[in-house]
Parts: C-alpha cells; structure tokens; sequence
C-alpha cells in the first residue's frame, strides 16, 4: 500500500508544482525587498481627468517619505502606473494603512474607492478611510510631509488618539462598505489640516486633527457633524473610550475626565408597531481639575456635578440623535439594534422604516457617577500644617491609642 | 605482491598447540609457553593467551601457581586426571570451561580467557583472566546530566550490562547475549524484562540481530541502520543513549535494549518521535516545570525547521505578511546588502554549519572558542560589512540556537537537514514550497513505524487518546499510565 502510495505523491506532487510553478514562481510574484517602497497613506482627490492619486511612501525606517501623483480614469488605474516608481523601485500597497479622500471626490470616488480596495487582493481591508475636510488629501498630506515626522505616522498618530479624546474613530474600509451595503450610510472619520504651531519644530507646514464625522451616502455630498454630535455618536456607537468634560456646577467648574460611557437600547412595541426606543446612557467619570471653592467630599455637591454631567451626556446623545433624524439618515445604525433585540416584530415595520425612523419617539436616560479622588480623606495639599504621617505611623499611633 | 591469506580454522578439529599457534600465526600479542604440571618435567601442559586481554598478575597467581605445585600436582597425575583437577577447582579462578573443539576455545581466547591445551587428548580447559584495563565510568559526555545518575555507558560490555543490573535488580531482567560480525565477533546483549516487554517486540529485536551481517560492530550506525524499519529516513527510530538511568527507565517503560562491546552506548526500540523529544531530567525536576520545558523544546523543533524558510518565503514573496515597522527595518538594512534574500540565506546557514562542524572536530577548549568568535565576531562583521543584514542573522541564530535544545543529536541532525531541504523550497515556491515541504514530511513522519509502533504516536495512529502524554508529565505520585503502544505485560508478572 505504502510502496504504492509513495510514487503517487511523488507523480501529484510533480504534476501540482509544475502547473503552479509558472504563477508561484520567482518569475512572477519574487519581490526584491530592498527595492520596494512602501505604501502607507494614500490619497484620492477629483481632477479633471477623473482622480488624481497621491502616495506616500518610505524606503526604509530611515528614509524621508516620499510622495509620488498621478492622474488617471480611476484609482485602480492611476494607482497602476504608480506602482512602478523611478531608478526600478517599485511601490507595495499591501501596507497601505490610510485612503485619505478628499472632500470634492467623495460624492463620485467613494463607490470606486471600495470596489478597488474589496478587489485588489493587495490592500488590506483594514485600511482606514478618512475624508479630508475643506481641502484636498493631497494638500493635506503635502503639508504634512517636511517635518522630521512623517505624514503617515502623523495619521497614524491621530488614528491612536482621536478615540482616547473622545473626537472621533478611524472607520476601515470593510466597517465602511458594510455600513453602506447594509443601512445605505456609513460614519467615516474626517480630518482637517491646521497651521502647525510653530513650538512643533518637528511638523511640516500643517498639522492634522480630528474634524468631527463625515456621514457618507453614495451619490452624495458627505455631512459632517459637529464635534458634539461625534462625541454623542461615539457613545451611542459603543465606541467611546474617554474625554475631558468641563461642567459648570454652581459658582465652580469641575473638569471630568469621562473613562466609561455606554449605550444599552429598549425597543417599546404596541399594537400599531414600533411605539419607540428606550436608550439607557451610562458612564463613569473621575475628577481631573477643579476651577473654583467645591467641596468633593460633600454629597450634595457631588450629585450637582453628577447632574450636570448627565445633561452633558444627555445633550451630546440628543444631539447626534437629532442629527441622525433631520438628515433621515440612519448613521447609528438604530435599524440593526432594533431587528436584533426584536428579530420578529422588527419585520412588522423593516419595509417602514424609513418613514417611521423620523418621527420615532426616542427615550435618552442617563446615569452617571463620578468616582475617585474624592473619596481620599486626606489629601496631601490639605495637611493643614500637621506633620505628615507615613500609613506606618498612622497605623502603630493608633494601636498604641488602641 | 602481498596475498592476503586467512589462516583456515575448523571450528570443529580437536584441540591441540599446534593448530592454536596456527591460527594465531602472525600475532605478536598471541603468548604461548610449556607448564609442568606439578613441577614434572615430563609431565607438560601448553598455556596460551593474547597478551593485553587478560591480566599477566591473575594468570601467574590463579593458574601458573597452582598449576606447577607438586604438592598439589603430584608426580602421577596426567593429562585427563590433570584436566578434571583442573575444572574441579584446583586452580583459583572463578569461570572455567572444558573445550574440545578449537573454534570454541579461540572464542574464549579473544574473550580474555587463558587456555590449558592438553595435546595427547585434544582438549583444553579455559579459566577467565581477563584484564581490568578498561575506562572507568564516568559522568556522561554528550547528554550533560544535571539533577540524576551520572553513571554512564563505556566501551566494556560487562560493565554496562552490571550498571544496568545494578539499577534494576529483578531476576526477570534478561541480558540475551548474540555475537556479532564475521571477522570482529563482536559481543552484543539484547536487554528486557521477562513477562513485561511485549514478546513479539523482544522476538522481533533478536531477529533483527541476529540478521545484521557485518565485520564487525565497531560503530553505532551497524547497528541502528540495520535494525530500523527504515534505514533510509533521516529521523532516528532507535534511541540511542550513554546514560545508564535513562536505559533502564526506557527498560521500564517496556523497551527493548541492546549494548555492544566496544561502543559506550545503549539503544533502545522501539523509538518514536516523543521520546526523542524527552530528556530523564523531565523525571527529576517538578512536573509542571518539565511538562513546560517539553512543550518549549516541540516549538523548539518548529522554530528550528521553519523559521529560515518562513522568512524566505516571506521576503521573496509575502511582503505583506509583514509588520509595516518590520518590513521598513528589514528594507533598510536589506538595502546595502549586495546579495539577494535566497542567497543570503544559504550562505549563513552554511556558515552556521561550518562554524558546528569546527566546533564538534577540534578539541573542546579550541572548539568552544571557534564557536563563540564564529558567533560573536564573524557575525558581527558579516554585519557591519554589509555581507548580510541583521534580520537574517537573527533568524538563523534562532533557528540554530532552537535546534541545540533538541535532546537527541541525531533528531537535531535530521531536522537541520530538513530545514535546509524547506528553505531550498521556500526559494522556489514561497510559502507554497514551505507547506508542500511540511505535507511531504508530515506524510514521512506519519508513515514511519518503529517495530509496529506508529512514530507519530500518540499525535497519530493511537486517536490521539494519550496525546497529553508526549506533551505533558503527570506527578510521580499519580499512578503512571504505560504506554499502550508497547502492549507491556498487564498481570505484573515481572514483579517479584
């Protein structure tokens, strides 16, 4: 069995590398890496003669990054020709981290940037879409690039922390084209470039920074929300992480540094349908600054800042929630939560939707709670002139008073 | 012209001097001289022995004296009354044998026995003397022992075979002895446990044996390359060891072992892929220590075997496999190096070989040396002269350095050369070449049995039912389970 089996591998396996050898081989697909630049930012923007493509790429860990534009029919052609760069480099786009699309381009080049990104085996479908804001990506990207950091790590810095600042999230390309298959609109992150400060030596002419969400319809111009609204969308979403809030309470204003923020939602249904959705807001924050005569340690000062910090939540929700219902656009994706919290009866008014989501009676309660700081009994700047006990005196004072 | 000429021995002509000084014609360390028995002159007898196998001292002591004292040899006795004192005990050595066939007696001759040659009636009796010149055991050279036995094997049979008696004092223990090689005849014992070791396996290990057709066992591959299943793979499927402890723990576990004089070693069979991957100290240190650092030295073996090809395949072909961060270092350094990926490859792990071999061939202190300046300054400078970029050194490092923690040389040797044969196909076809390469040696792997044990077992052939075992060690105070591949004894016959 064994003696038979041997040479019939041996004859398949001849077979299989000669029929793939011509597509597998060095004669195709070998790449010298030392002549490879790499891809990380690359842009899109309307031209005359259809897109104009920017990429920005580096050589090496060392190198300056370089930008290279062409101007072609479509990205996927454009992109093409630049793959072949001068002195015989060529470029990879597998490492291509962010599709910046400008303004302008997004009404005709969204739908076209998808499709090349989903068919081109080499991008990744965890590349990020940003929508440049007032200007051009190329411009934006040129602007960034001259300082001693470049233009992607530049991006892929703000990518890092514009969530942690609680003023936006880098949607990928596949969260994007699913949010478009699925609710006919999708939240993308745009960004903005604004004069470096000059005590930034290490920056290009201009600095980049979050400019709220751009909600993206095919066919249409992108709306963007403001930073409010993107704050109130980030936690409605599920995908807030943290942001400073100042809350005027009394005569004082406490900045709060909100860690935790969360959305749990409750459809109502009645005998006509949907009656409405119940959305409970919960979020934890910590005090970071106080401006002003409070006293934390009091109760009753502690639930005025609580309040006050609950309307703060309560605005933003309503804000991104009034937004989503003026626009008729369901960027929140309101539809997905209700079909699954309620499979069956969501059928009833899938058809309707669009007509019910408008008027749709929409319940925001929130609960908040500060934690921490406070809570230390004797803070070190309130000593009062006493002389500070280490834990280990406090503790042997008061066994020998014991 | 010289002309080779084999002095012709009938093994079954009766024993005389004349025919022992025939055979021995040409042999200066070959002794022979006349004794009287009892000091009569007339009354001779004829001692030969190979000077070097037996002890001079214990020969004049325990049979010349006896031998030539009238007062215990008197003046009457002769010959066949001479040969019955003699094995009854009138001279002082422990083993004697009466022979009458001349084959027999040249046996025991090379044996380290002395013979007395009766020529009027064609016999002789042989006494055991042989020489204490042998190596003294020592603590193992290759397998470093750290926390057991430091006995281990030397080139003496007979002390092996005591070592292996001393550890495992039970009258089942069978020490089966065969004699091996046309012209060497050399010794060697078939070691098991009556009652417990599968009998077909003891069956089959002693057919085995005695089929080995060779001048001699004077090196260990006579042995091992004719009683494997398949000689032709490069994997090891005998354990070989010159640890005494681990000889008998695998006795234990239901192995069979062989020793062979001359060769400081032990084997053992039937061997399978997990026991290669197992060192005795997992039986010293804590369970849970031992059950890791077996784990560690399996990924060990995949590192060693995969890490050159996967980063060919990767370099040439999959860039975009690679961390952005990863790929921009290894594009800058790349940069300056003047030889391509595949190149650079086959080159370091050349040198990483050649730097191996010095090291083993040359004496240890030299030896360390070469390795330490090979690892340290030429590769250092192969670096800093641009001949190869850091990524590559690291990479084979690794790969090296992973297959050092191989227990068992030979299984490091096969996986080095598998590895070579992978990266060779990574070259050609990329990450298609490596997986085509593992399918082919998995399916090798996974064909191979050892004395009708799997060598994958227990990953393949027994359900994976034991897998845990190859990977993991159970506490000593949990009871052990036997391995069922090896169909051991169940009624506890062996015990005493």
């Amino acid at each position: 069995m064994r003696r038979a089996a041997i040479p019939a591998l041996a004859g398949a396996l001849a077979v299989l590398l000669t029929a793939c050898s011509p597509g597998l081989t060095i004669f195709s697909n070998y790449r010298s890496l030392e002549n490879l630049e790499l891809v990380r930012t690359v842009t899109a923007d309307t031209a005359r003669e259809g897109v104009h493509v920017t990429i920005c790429s580096t050589a090496g860990e060392k190198s300056d990054a370089r930008m290279y534009g062409r101007v072609g029919p479509s990205i996927g052609v454009a992109l093409g020709e630049l793959i072949h760069l001068p002195l015989g480099r060529e470029a990879i786009l597998s490492h291509t981290e962010n599709l910046l699309i400008g303004e302008a381009y997004v009404k005709e080049g969204l739908a076209q940037c998808l499709d090349y990104m989903e068919r081109f085996s080499e991008m990744r479908l965890d590349t990020g879409i940003l929508i440049v804001r007032g200007g051009t990506a190329k411009d934006l990207v040129e602007g960034l690039t001259g300082g001693e950091t470049p233009a992607p790590d530049a991006i892929a810095g703000l990518g890092r922390i514009a969530a942690r600042i609680g003023r936006g999230y880098f949607f990928t390309c596949r969260q994007i084209a699913a949010s478009l298959a699925e609710n006919g609109c999708a939240l993308a992150m745009s960004v903005r470039g604004e004069k470096a400060d000059k005590l930034f030596e290490d920056r290009g002419e201009l600095d980049i920074e979050p400019a709220g969400f751009a909600v993206l319809r095919p066919g249409e111009d992108p709306v963007f929300l403001s930073d409010e609204e993107t704050w109130g969308a980030l936690m409605l979403l599920g995908l807030f992480r943290s942001r400073n809030v100042d809350l005027p309470v009394g005569d004082t204003v406490l900045t709060v540094s909100v860690d935790k923020a969360g959305a749990s939602y409750t459809p109502r249904f009645d005998g006509q349908g949907l009656a409405g959705v119940d959305i409970a807001l919960t979020a934890q924050a910590n005090v970071i600054c106080m401006e002003g005569d409070g006293d934390l340690k009091d109760p009753a000062y502690r639930e005025k800042a609580e309040k006050a910090l609950e309307e703060a939540l309560r605005q933003a929700a309503g804000a991104a929630l009034d937004r989503s219902r003026v626009l008729q656009v369901d960027f929140l994706d309101l539809a997905g939560i209700v079909r699954r919290k309620a499979p069956l009866k969501f059928e009833g008014v899938a058809d309707k939707w669009g007509e019910i989501f408008p008027e749709l009676p929409l319940t925001v309660t929130v609960k908040a709670e500060l934690t921490r700081t406070f809570d230390i009994v004797d803070p070190p700047a309130v000593s009062k002139g006493e002389e500070a006990k280490s834990p280990w005196e406090k503790l042997t004072d008061s066994l020998r008073d014991s | 012209m010289i002309k080779n000429k084999q002095p012709e021995v009938s093994q079954e002509a009766p024993v005389t001097a004349a025919a022992m000084e025939a055979v021995f014609s040409d042999c200066y360390d070959f002794e022979s001289r006349e004794l009287n028995i009892g000091g009569n002159p007339g009354n001779t007898v004829r001692l030969c022995f190979i000077d070097g196998l037996v002890s001079g001292s214990d020969v004049a002591e325990q049979v010349i004296r006896p031998l030539t004292d009238p007062g215990r040899f008197g003046a009457n006795v002769r010959g066949e009354q001479a040969a019955a004192m003699l094995l009854g005990g009138s001279v002082y050595v422990y083993t004697s044998k009466c022979r009458r066939k001349l084959g027999e007696a040249v046996e025991d001759l090379l044996n380290g026995f002395c013979a007395l040659i009766f020529d009027s009636q064609g016999e002789a009796v042989t006494f055991e003397v042989k020489s204490q010149q042998r190596r003294s055991v020592d603590a193992p050279k290759e397998e470093k022992v750290v926390k057991g036995a430091k006995d281990a094997f030397v080139e003496t049979l007979k002390v092996n075979t005591t070592l292996v008696r001393r550890k495992l004092r039970n009258p089942h223990l069978k020490i089966r002895e065969f004699t091996l090689g046309e012209r060497a005849r050399s010794a060697v014992a078939l070691v098991y446990i009556d009652g417990f070791t599968n009998p077909d396996l003891v069956a089959e290990a002693g057919r085995r044996i005695s089929a080995i057709r060779a001048e001699g066992v004077l090196t260990s591959a006579v042995i091992e390359e004719n009683i494997v299943d398949n000689y032709r793979s490069p994997f090891p499927q005998t354990i070989s060891t010159e640890r005494s402890d681990k000889f008998c723990l695998n006795i234990l576990e239901g192995r069979v072992g062989i020793l062979a004089d001359g060769l400081p070693l032990g084997f053992l069979a039937p061997g399978t892929f997990s026991q290669f991957m197992k060192v005795p100290e997992d039986h010293s240190g804590h369970f849970l220590v031992a059950s890791a650092l077996t784990i560690l030295r399996y990924l060990s073996a995949v590192l060693t075997l995969l890490a050159p090809a996967f980063y060919v395949a990767v370099a040439m072909y999959h860039q975009e496999m690679i961390p952005t961060r990863l790929m921009q270092s290894m594009i800058e350094s790349r940069s300056s190096v003047p030889f391509p990926t595949a190149a650079e490859v086959i080159l370091m792990l050349l040198a990483f070989e050649l730097l191996q071999e010095a090291g083993i061939r040359l004496p240890s202190p030299i030896g360390e040396t070469v390795s330490i300046i090979g690892a340290l300054i030429v590769g250092q400078s192969a670096v800093e002269a641009r001949v190869v970029s850091p990524v590559v050194v690291v990479v084979i490092a690794l790969a090296g350095i992973a297959g050092y923690t191989m227990p068992n040389q030979d299984m490091g040797s096969a996986l080095r050369l598998c590895r070579f044969l992978l990266v060779l196909a990574a070259i050609f076809l990329g990450m298609f070449g490596v997986a085509t390469g593992c399918a082919i040696l998995v399916y090798h792997l996974a064909g191979l049995e050892s004395y009708g044990v799997p060598y994958m077992s227990p990953f393949a052939g027994s359900e994976g039912r034991h897998l845990s075992r190859a990977l993991l060690r159970r506490s000593m105070a949990v009871k052990r389970d036997r391995e069922p591949e090896l169909h051991t004894g169940r009624g506890g016959e062996a015990k005493l």
